[in-house]
């Protein structure tokens, strides 16, 4: 079995979110700041799965635009339950990303 | 005044290293409760965490999680959403609130080894972080319980149950010792950040969350979310911590505590998550299958975060995937015939309309599991209520410490794993778990689960109210009844196969009882049961004795009789395949030992006098 990869494991990338205003705004952010790139929402009530293939980049100041409000990158963390790839995070900009593809 | 960004000084922050002048390196971080796999100081000198947080950062986020958690608690606490719940989502509650916040603040510990022992200062500084969250999970899953403390007791299991040797609790706790509480920094900080924080808690934290939203609970939802959005960060305190073995050729060693864990974490969630997800929450609110919810968070998210990091998929992948299909329909079973128990009221959750659902999601569902709980319901309907609680104990696998069990009906995929270890015999529930004993069988050999101190005379007397007595049943609260009191059953009655009266075998019932001091106990493998069980015969029984005295445990309770065929005896065996023992033949003669396991299976009359 080890080394079969199946459909299921392909390159996808990015936030789980507790649903809400938050959710939204990483959304909207997640489409300006990755052009070009497509998204899939899935919404399970409590939460939404947010993925792209590979590798995606969400900004501060774009969040802020979203929000209309001042935000600090720290701040995604109340609404961020979960995440698919790797994380890196700045204080500028949180990206999501995996070293191998397949 | 202006503030230099984090990025600028958060390096100098972090390192916290220092050249020690009193004591040896290896007296400082010593190797068994640091880093037995001595990788090279200039790795840890470069571990860098992927998540990374400040002080002043940690406590403005933290404090705005809180602020929100008790906000929708306060704005939904004149919601009268507890006064109409369910008995069935109260469950849910009880069962989650009596595992966890006490599993948070053992938590706390592992955390507190990691800020002490990890030799980064950087991972000792997430861990810091970590073990602060730790605290207001348990903390936080403390509080809620306690305000519906007064409207039933069983609710103090919130604080109690860690405290008791009620056997779920054992078997979390066997299990969170092992992967959080007895390894080095950075065993546990793989079994734990990676595997469990990682693999299962959104299951329990995230999944869960959205079956809690359908059913109105949004305290409860915003609550264990909020949880889970600290565990995203600190549970990437192991990611580093495996890339480091790997470039440093322990590559092996990593992936045999990925494989440990994963399977341990794996038998305990199913049980604690995978119930109340395909049996609690009333059909119409279910958001998802539990194995959609595995698919989703284990099966994809997971496993292609293993393959990031160059590890390999546990070698019992295979069987894992089978077990998804198998392990908490029996549990559930086990869990609802033993619920005396429990420190809930377990709901069946087998109405028609709702084993539909289940074979659909489950295919092959009501082929076996649905004749288990026809039993039930032909003796519940027959007024055998008595039928439909347990006797007798299941053996307990002494790795995972729940229930030898597997499928039941005409698969009868039930058997126990045995080894024979410096004089001792060990029950197992699958070969993993039999190979996790065998990787290191010094940690686990001591411990005797509940049967095992049943068996071994540890009891006095070996009553049932003795062992429920230990357990804190009736201490703490009383056990568990059916949630709503039998009242489902009525819609079988005249309907879906079952007479108005139920039936029930007169198997069901023996007049034998074990006389003399000849005794020995063993195991019964019932034809058709989905659980093995522990039973003290009387050596001078018959062959066909013991098979009548061993009917009683199953017929009616969990498997049916077959009438027209006769019971026969033989050894329990690989293949299924060993001739039965004469039917006259004493029991004692086919000289048993303790513990030895025994098929009790229907054959044809023509088959009876049939010599081994």
């Amino acid at each position: 079995m080890a080394g079969k990869r199946d459909d299921e494991r392909k390159n996808s990338v990015g936030p789980v979110l507790r649903a809400g205003e938050m959710a939204d705004a990483v959304m909207q952010a997640l489409e300006e700041d990755n052009p070009g790139k497509e998204f899939v929402v899935q919404d399970h009530v409590a939460y939404l799965r947010i993925e792209t293939e590979g590798e995606c980049i969400v900004r501060r100041e774009t969040i802020e635009r979203a929000l209309g409000r001042p935000f600090k990158m720290p701040e995604l963390e109340v609404n961020l339950t979960s995440f698919s790839g790797r994380i890196e995070t700045t204080e500028d900009h949180m990206r999501f990303y995996l070293e191998k593809r397949l | 005044m202006a503030m230099l960004d984090r990025s600028e000084w958060y390096d100098l922050a972090r390192s916290t290293n220092w050249s020690p002048r009193y004591v040896g390196e290896s007296e400082l971080f010593p190797e068994a409760l640091a880093d037995p796999y001595r990788l090279p100081e200039a790795a840890w000198a470069a571990y860098d965490e992927p998540y990374k947080v400040a002080y002043r950062e940690y406590v403005q986020v933290q404090r705005e999680k809180d602020a929100g958690v008790y906000s929708v608690k306060a704005a939904l606490g004149r919601s009268k959403f507890y006064d109409q719940a369910g008995p069935e989502w109260m469950g849910i509650l009880k069962l989650h609130y009596g595992a966890i916040p006490l599993t948070e603040y053992a938590a706390c510990a592992l955390q507190g080894q990691n800020a002490r022992f990890g030799r980064a200062g950087s991972m000792r500084n997430m861990a810091t972080f970590g073990m602060l969250d730790e605290m207001r999970h348990s903390q936080l899953q403390l509080y809620f319980p306690h305000e519906l403390l007064s409207r039933d007791r069983q609710f103090d299991w919130a604080h109690e149950a860690h405290h008791t040797k009620n056997w779920l609790i054992i078997g979390g706790r066997h299990c969170f010792d092992d992967v959080m509480m007895t390894r080095d920094a950075v065993t546990n900080s793989i079994m734990t950040s990676l595997i469990f924080e990682t693999a299962f808690t959104n299951l329990q934290m995230v999944g869960l969350a959205a079956d809690a939203e359908n059913v109105g609970d949004f305290t409860f939802a915003n609550l264990i979310t909020s949880v889970q959005s600290d565990e995203a960060r600190h549970a990437q305190l192991g990611m580093p911590l495996v890339d480091m073995m790997t470039r440093h050729g322990k590559k092996a060693e990593a992936q045999r505590a990925v494989d440990i864990s994963f399977w341990r974490l794996w038998r305990v969630f199913a049980v604690l998550t995978g119930i109340p997800m395909d049996y609690y929450i009333p059909l119409e609110k279910r958001h998802m299958s539990f194995k959609e919810f595995m698919h989703e968070w284990v099966i994809k998210q997971f496993d292609r975060q293993l393959t990031d990091l160059s590890l390999e998929r546990p070698w019992y992948w295979q069987h894992f995937l089978d077990d998804i299909e198998v392990h908490h329909h029996i549990q559930q079973g086990g869990v609802w015939s033993y619920r005396p128990t429990m420190w809930w009221n377990p709901v069946a959750g087998v109405g028609p309309e709702e084993r539909a659902w289940l074979d659909q999601k489950y295919p092959g569902w009501n082929a076996s599991f649905g004749h288990y709980w026809d039993t039930i319901i032909d003796s519940l309907l027959a007024g055998r209520e008595d039928l439909t609680q347990q006797k007798v104990f299941p053996p307990i696998c002494n790795v995972c410490q729940i229930p030898i069990a597997n499928r039941p009906g005409p698969p009868w995929k039930a058997r126990a794993h045995q080894l024979d270890f410096e004089g001792r015999r060990y029950h197992f529930c699958t070969p993993v778990c039999q190979w996790i004993f065998e990787c290191e069988p010094e940690r686990y050999k001591r411990h005797e689960s509940l049967v095992d101190m049943l068996v071994f005379g540890r009891f006095n007397p070996p009553t049932p109210d003795t062992v429920l007595k230990y357990m804190g049943i009736g201490v703490v609260s009383e056990g568990g009844r059916d949630s709503n009191g039998y009242q489902w059953i009525e819609t079988y009655r005249g309907r879906h196969g079952h007479g108005p009266k139920g039936h029930v075998s007169p198997l069901a019932d023996c007049a034998l009882t074990p006389k003399g001091n000849k005794r020995l106990w063993v195991l019964s493998r019932f034809q058709g049961d989905g659980h093995v069980k522990t039973v003290e015969i009387d050596l001078d029984f018959s062959m066909d004795e013991f098979a009548r005295y061993c009917a009683q445990f199953s017929i009616g309770h969990h498997a049916k009789d077959q009438p027209g065929k006769t019971l026969r005896v033989r050894r329990t065996t690989a293949k299924d395949d060993a001739a039965p023992f004469p039917r006259e033949m004493r029991f004692g003669a086919c000289e048993p030992r303790q513990m030895d396991s025994f098929d009790v299976y229907f054959a044809d009359l023509s088959d009876r006098d049939r010599e081994p």
